[in-house]
């Protein structure tokens, strides 16, 4: 027995020494990596170099992992970009790079209270980013807004966090409520006469406001809600859900919530071939690569995205409107992305890097006085990559996001390839939306 | 040894134990007292705050898992309970959070007794698989309802807490410091709780339950009475534990507060402790707590292996607990670790 237990204790103190070995060996590769030199990077005549620090958490682990770490990924692009230049340029003439603290929330709430007080009063941050999805940065404004703290909320398209009062928190995502809203006006524009509509969400958070506000919608622009049902997150089986379906008579379909469920939904519907239904539009699924995997199934379905690769946000755009454009372009991100990480971005990637990028825009004219970044934050308008970025200034929706709209994309067939095409708004459009969608013919 | 030896020894050990309870909140009253006037310990004010949320569920898990055996797979019920109890107050009377709180106990004991009703006719693994199936029910139907926020949750308006302050700080910035000395006080009254059924002939009933539920039975036990009565005690601390975290993150989710992943963490520090002990609790909680917290900021992207290899290797060396292991190194540890 005893000498079992020594057996035991020997083969785990080796195992945690290897491993803490080489998380030591990782780890100190990471801080080279975002803490580069200045010295050496900065050109000569520069005044004394100096450090910003840009804190958040991100969910290394638990159900939010897979947005969060392109989300991650678009935030450190932004930092090394701006390193290799040698950093930030204070309006006290310093230049400063930029250092990210950040830590593993685990996708859960309580880790997040506890890590955005560590990063404000342990590492003493400068700036801060929220951690991805809506219910994390609601938890972590509860902490941030009393130290006032600029907070910039990307990866949470909640409206409710920007009506609880808080007056340093600022959102970058087109909010929940105007989320499908551009999916039901391509609706109308397709076809007057398509007025039966189902609605299938996920019972989460996000899709739930969605939905609701889909509703108002869809009631004020005269829509006949047919059938109206929420599935409870995980779900994998939508056989029942599709067969109400197909038996209320419903023309069109707008629904989902997360990747695997709007995946399987999908999936599920194209074999249940119901022909009644000539538009799909689902939340979320669609924008993202992997949703190619359904092949045949894919094609005609529309899905709102925050951003896309191929979107027609541009200097020229900005000028048309009279705003200032700031940052690369849309194809410089893209780029770079892809040289750094072998993909294209996503729209959480593109969020993060946005992130970023705004901050930058705060510090160059604010520095690191708070109360001067939160007065230049409520009165930004500009147009970048990520589209235009303006907030609402009013107290009762403070930090909401009124500028940035979304775009629609829908997965087409082109010489019998599988492309995912932007086709609203008209401006933006790449194609046509094709109409009805093609299994129902 | 002889008999007055042993009441020696106990007598010994339930000093040792009053002592190292005592100690132990004094610490942490001192950390928090100490973090109002110095920003320093606001890190570890927050750390700690989680550290006695979970403490406040192990507390509550002990009495029925440790002392009187049964399993309770889905203690974190009576967490969510509490919080959405005290929610519901709060945001739609606007309650403070001191009266919420007390509320927010006394329903998570009714329900405890409404639970207990069913769920206490089964034992051993019936009997966790029913718990789990009573949490996994309560967080689908809360997340199904509108009047609770269904799966959005119900968000307090910052608003709501200018009410509060406390050493110069005030509004949503003494929150966080409140709600710690809040915690406090549930641990504390948590540990006595333990004490009293570490010692009194009703913990004496349960321990004889645990160990054979027909025997006690025959000796004239009232055993229904008794783990029923241990249950709706197990249910307090969780409770109020919830109450506070709700108030404090100002956001109640279903998945959040109806949590099998809280559950196990609080079966986790139990069993690595020891269960059925005071100071095993202790261990337990504050062995795990710090371990998982070290890993997560060290070692972001690793601190899971390394967690389940420690997890693996305490359940192999060490299945009685830490202070299980040392009460079976010794009889006279035996007396002395209550």
């Amino acid at each position: 027995m005893a000498s079992r237990a020594i057996l035991w204790i020997a083969i785990a103190v080796v195992v945690i020494a290897i491993i803490g070995g080489l998380a030591w060996y990782l780890s100190r590769e990471t801080a080279q990596e975002t803490a580069q030199t200045p010295q050496a990077l900065q050109p000569t005549g520069e005044k004394e170099g100096c450090v910003i620090k840009i804190g958040f958490t991100t969910s290394l682990t638990g159900k939010l992992q897979k947005e969060s770490a392109e989300q991650l990924n678009g935030i450190k692009l932004w930092a090394d970009e701006v390193n290799s230049k040698g950093g930030i340029k204070l309006p006290d003439g310093r230049k400063c790079t930029v250092k990210l603290v950040y830590y593993d929330d685990e996708s859960k709430s309580a880790r997040v209270q506890e890590l955005y007080q560590k990063l404000i009063t342990d590492d003493k941050v400068d700036y801060l980013i929220s951690p991805y999805s809506s219910g994390l940065t609601a938890a972590a404004a509860a902490v941030t807004d009393g130290y006032h703290k600029v907070m910039i909320a990307t990866g949470a398209a909640s409206d409710s966090i920007f009506t609880k009062g808080y007056q340093y928190v600022y959102q970058l995502y087109t909010p929940a409520s105007r989320y499908m809203t551009s999916a039901v006006d391509l609706l109308l524009e397709l076809d007057q006469s398509n007025k039966k509509v189902a609605l299938l969400f996920e019972n989460s958070k996000f899709a739930k406001s969605v939905a609701s506000a889909t509703k108002a919608y869809l009631e004020e622009k005269g829509f006949q809600i047919v059938y109206e049902d929420y599935y409870p997150p995980g779900t994998t089986d939508f056989a029942t859900y599709i067969a109400k379906i197909s038996a209320s008579g419903a023309t069109a379909l707008l629904g989902g919530g997360h990747f695997q469920d709007g995946f399987n939904l999908v999936k599920q519907l194209y074999s249940a071939n119901i022909k009644s239904i000539k538009y799909v539009a689902i939340l979320v699924a669609p924008p993202e690569p992997a949703f190619a995997e359904l092949g045949d199934a894919a094609v005609g379905v529309i899905g709102p995205s925050q951003w896309e690769p191929g979107v027609k946000y541009s200097p020229e755009a900005a000028k048309k409107l009279g705003i200032e454009w700031y940052g690369p372009t849309v194809d410089e991100f893209v780029k770079a992305y892809k040289s750094k990480y072998g993909k294209t971005p996503g729209y959480h990637a593109a969020g993060g890097y946005a992130a970023g990028l705004v901050l930058q825009y705060v510090i160059e004219k604010a520095g690191l006085d708070t109360e001067k970044a939160k007065e230049i934050l409520d009165n930004l308008d500009i147009m970048t990559f990520w589209g235009r970025i303006k907030f609402y200034k009013e107290a009762d929706k403070h930090g909401l996001q009124i500028g940035h709209s979304m775009v629609l994309v829908q997965w087409q067939k082109t010489d019998g390839k599988l492309t995912k095409v932007i086709v609203y708004p008209e401006a933006a459009a790449e194609a046509k939306a094709v109409y009805p969608i093609p299994w129902s013919k | 040894m002889e008999a007055k030896n042993i009441l020696r020894e106990l007598a010994r050990g339930r000093m040792i134990t009053n002592i190292t309870v005592a100690a132990i909140i004094l610490a942490l009253l001192t950390i928090g007292i100490g973090s109002l006037y110095s920003e320093t310990l606001s890190y570890y004010r927050e750390t700690l705050s989680t550290f006695m949320m979970l403490f406040s569920v192990v507390l509550g898990l002990n009495i029925i898992l440790g002392y009187t055996g049964y399993v309770s797979f889905g203690h974190a019920v009576f967490f969510g309970i509490g919080g959405y109890t005290a929610m519901v107050l709060m945001y739609y009377y606007g309650v403070n959070v001191y009266l919420a709180m007390i509320i927010a106990a006394l329903a998570a004991m009714a329900a405890a007794q409404a639970i207990g009703f069913i769920v206490l006719r089964l034992r051993g693994a019936y009997f966790a698989i029913a718990t789990i199936a009573v949490l996994e029910a309560f967080r689908v139907i809360v997340s199904n309802v509108e009047y609770l926020g269904g799966s959005e949750g119900l968000q307090l308006e910052a608003s709501y807490y200018t009410g509060y302050s406390i050493a110069g700080y005030r509004g949503q910035m003494s929150v966080h410091y409140i709600a710690y000395f809040l915690l406090l006080g549930t641990v504390t009254l948590g540990l006595l709780l333990n004490l009293y059924v570490s010692r009194s002939q009703f913990g004496a009933g349960l321990r004889a339950i645990r160990e054979d539920e027909d025997a006690a039975e025959a000796i004239g036990i009232n055993t229904w009475k008794f783990k029923t009565l241990a249950y709706v005690l197990s249910s307090i601390t969780p409770a109020l534990a919830g109450a506070i975290i709700a108030w404090k993150r100002n956001i109640v989710l279903p998945e959040e507060f109806f949590s099998l992943t809280l559950s196990i963490e609080s079966i986790i520090s139990v069993m690595l402790g020891g269960a059925g002990t005071v100071l095993g609790t202790v261990t337990g909680t504050a062995i795990y707590h710090t371990v998982k917290t070290i890993f997560l900021t060290s070692f972001p992207s690793l601190h899971l292996i390394i967690f389940g290899i420690t997890i693996a290797f305490i359940a192999e060396v060490l299945p009685m607990g830490i202070i299980g292991w040392l009460r079976l190194m010794s009889t006279r540890l035996r007396f002395l670790l209550e």
